[in-house]
């Protein structure tokens, strides 16, 4: 008996050496200003437990102390995990996000949506195809689940450092994956979330953001959300035309009724909400060359020229929005730029017609 | 010669023809002079005459529009309260008539269906409720080209809006809006019911709710009565109709090893059926207030 307890006691601590490894590294991400709170959202170390440790020391230590806690709550794997889901939570836009989107078959019955249905489905797909995978699950508000997946193969141990991560809104056709580095492993994903959630097929969506919210709101159709009611207190026309009011009147506008048209124009396909945050648009361009001087080496040329454009900035929608205001470009811009939110794209392939 | 003489005796004794001619010249242009001037003086006073009379027209218009105005001051003063010593002026007259039709406009949203015109169309508001109780709004806005098109919405995503508008919107606007609202409030009835039953009787269920965004699958451990012998149901309501807030199936299932009791069986048949009548949070009270005759039941 003895020698069996040993043994147990050997295995534990085998197990626990590379947990024990994997909490360290998660907590050590975690940045000082944060650490409180995302370890009461964890909620596995106890409030008393937490007051045990003094979170003023050096963040090595600091780390030590909560990683030795860990272990005697007799942490997991599973916790681990979970622990990782909630930092990605907290920093969701140091990942890029791809959106994926499903359809059914046509007279489907009624989505009756049962999440634990679900992800026992979706764990049992993975699992079958792949022995060697880690599939750990959070709930979210707005009924929607965040699933970390941790790849192996059939001979390696999941690699807990390169997770993928899948949000899925139930009862909704799009996905939301962060870029897995094993791309190997995205036809299976795929196909463990259509089949789990009772879709038939499922299709990646050219739109990728750092800023899941963002892409949250293109593509439910959630960023314009002013509507015109009886009930609103500020009254539409009250909106300044961006010409100072208060300047001299000795000075006018040459362009003014231009500057208005610009600025009419402008709100009108923009609208006056906050733009959902992008950071570029690309387009491939594969177009034979136009030009209006006859002749030319490329004017002859048959194949289509190829080139890539790409948009960037912090938050490129403000930027296009304030391209005509600004006197830069004409308005209205060309609705290749125009049309991302509303067609849910910010990818481009553009050919001859 | 007779001519030379008479002409003679007008003062200055002149003669010959040309200096004839020259007196005859003087006396046309004195006479055509003196018939000028009352002329002249005429046109001044007609024209001054007109004037007057047009003065006058004015001066009458004006003393009846003041009159006018006088009258209806009168008669709104009148509807007021003998009491109130202040005098309305028409801007304010017309200023609280204007607040009494925006009032009437913003009380339409309490029907359920109201809206208001846009320049390209119509922004409709679908208000939802349930049992007296006001729930959320929902906002279509449409564009009125030929064929109708929506400009954008607040309607949740997984309420199957293309669905609805692929149907109904190109042929009859009005089926497409009552039905996009029915939807809408069988949703908003169905989430109310579970967020009363997590809020108000957390202590009746032994784990979590178990939901989704339509709130057409519920699934839940309970308990007859929080504390107490009795032992927790598993519920388990499908509501495959989106346009109802009452469940279609319904499944009750004892979640212990051992075989029920006979009353356990009918209660747990009873459950059953109020699943299926009544709305989710109404069994619970139910449950509440029947607390005492339960007991009562198990120690007989």
């Amino acid at each position: 008996m003895r020698r069996e307890l040993a043994g147990d006691v050997g295995r534990a601590k085998e197990m626990d050496e590379t947990v024990s490894e994997f909490f360290r590294r998660t907590i050590l991400k975690i940045p000082m200003t944060e650490m409180m709170t995302i370890l009461k959202t964890w909620n596995f170390l106890s409030e008393n437990q937490l007051q045990t440790v003094n979170f003023r020391q050096r963040k090595e230590s600091l780390v030590q102390d909560l990683v030795l806690l860990c272990e005697e709550n007799r942490a997991s794997l599973k916790d681990a995990a979970l622990l990782d889901i909630i930092y990605t939570q907290f920093h969701r836009h140091q990942k890029v996000w791809d959106v994926f989107q499903m359809s059914k078959g046509p007279g489907e019955d009624i989505d009756l949506f049962d999440m634990e249905q679900f992800k026992s489905s979706f764990k049992k797909i993975l699992k079958r195809a792949l022995k060697n995978v880690t599939v750990s699950f959070r709930d979210a508000e707005e009924n929607a689940v965040w699933i970390r997946i941790a790849w192996g193969t059939q001979y390696r141990k999941p690699n807990q450092y390169k997770p993928a991560y899948v949000v899925y809104y139930s009862q909704t056709p799009y996905a939301f994956t962060s870029s897995s580095q094993l791309k190997s492993n995205l036809p299976l994903l795929g196909q463990a979330l259509t089949i789990a959630s009772k879709h038939h097929q499922i299709v990646k969506m050219d739109l990728r953001s750092r800023y899941l919210d963002s892409l949250k709101a293109i593509v439910f159709k959630q960023y314009n959300q002013t509507f015109e009611t009886h009930n609103s207190t500020t009254p539409l026309q009250e909106r300044s035309l961006g010409l100072d009011i208060n300047m001299d009147s000795r000075i006018i506008h040459e362009n003014k009724i231009e500057k208005e048209r610009v600025q009419r124009v402008t709100q009108e396909i923009f609208g006056d909400y906050p733009q959902p945050r992008l950071e570029f648009a690309q387009y491939k361009l594969e177009t034979k060359f136009k030009s209006d001087l006859n002749g030319g080496i490329l004017a002859e040329r048959e194949e289509p020229l190829r080139c890539l454009v790409k948009f960037s900035s912090p938050h490129l929608l403000e930027a296009l929005k304030s391209l005509a205001p600004a006197g830069i470009a004409d308005a209205p811009l060309s609705p290749l730029l125009t049309c991302i939110p509303n067609k849910g794209m910010n990818y481009f392939k553009i050919r001859d017609k | 010669m007779e001519l030379a003489n008479t002409l003679s005796q007008d003062g200055e004794s002149r003669r010959g023809v040309l200096a004839h001619l020259e007196r005859l010249e003087t006396q046309v242009s004195r006479c055509r002079k003196k018939l000028e001037e009352p002329q002249s003086a005429q046109a001044v006073e007609s024209a001054l005459g007109t004037r007057i009379h047009e003065l006058r027209r004015l001066r009458d218009k004006l003393r009846a529009e003041v009159k006018q105005h006088q009258a209806r001051v009168k008669a709104s003063t009148t509807n007021v309260e003998p009491d109130q010593t202040l005098e309305i002026t028409e801007q304010e007259f017309l200023k609280r008539k204007r607040e009494n039709v925006k009032a009437i406009l913003q009380a339409y949203r309490f029907t359920g269906i109201s809206g208001k015109l846009t320049s390209r169309g119509v922004c409709v508001c679908i208000g939802t409720a349930f049992e007296g109780n006001l729930l959320d709004s929902y906002f279509v806005d449409l564009v009125m080209q030929k064929p109708p098109q929506i400009h954008h919405h607040s309607i949740p995503v997984f309420i199957p809006l293309e669905e609805i508008s692929a149907k109904y919107l190109q042929t009859n606007i009005q089926h497409f809006l009552f039905t996009l609202c029915e939807y809408l409030n069988a949703y908003s009835g169905r989430k109310y019911q579970a967020d009363r039953l997590q809020s108000d009787f957390a202590a009746f269920l032994a784990g979590p709710l178990q939901r989704n965004s339509l709130c057409n699958l519920l699934s839940f451990t309970y308990k007859a009565e929080p504390e107490g012998q009795s032992f927790p149901f598993c519920a388990r309501l499908l509501y495959k109709d989106l346009t109802t807030t009452l469940p279609t199936d319904v499944t009750v299932t004892y979640q212990g090893t051992d075989a029920l009791s006979t009353t356990r069986e009918e209660q747990r048949a009873a459950h059953e059926n109020l699943f299926f009548t009544k709305p989710l949070h109404q069994v619970f009270t139910s449950f509440a207030s029947k607390g005492d005759k339960l007991d009562m039941s198990l120690v007989s």
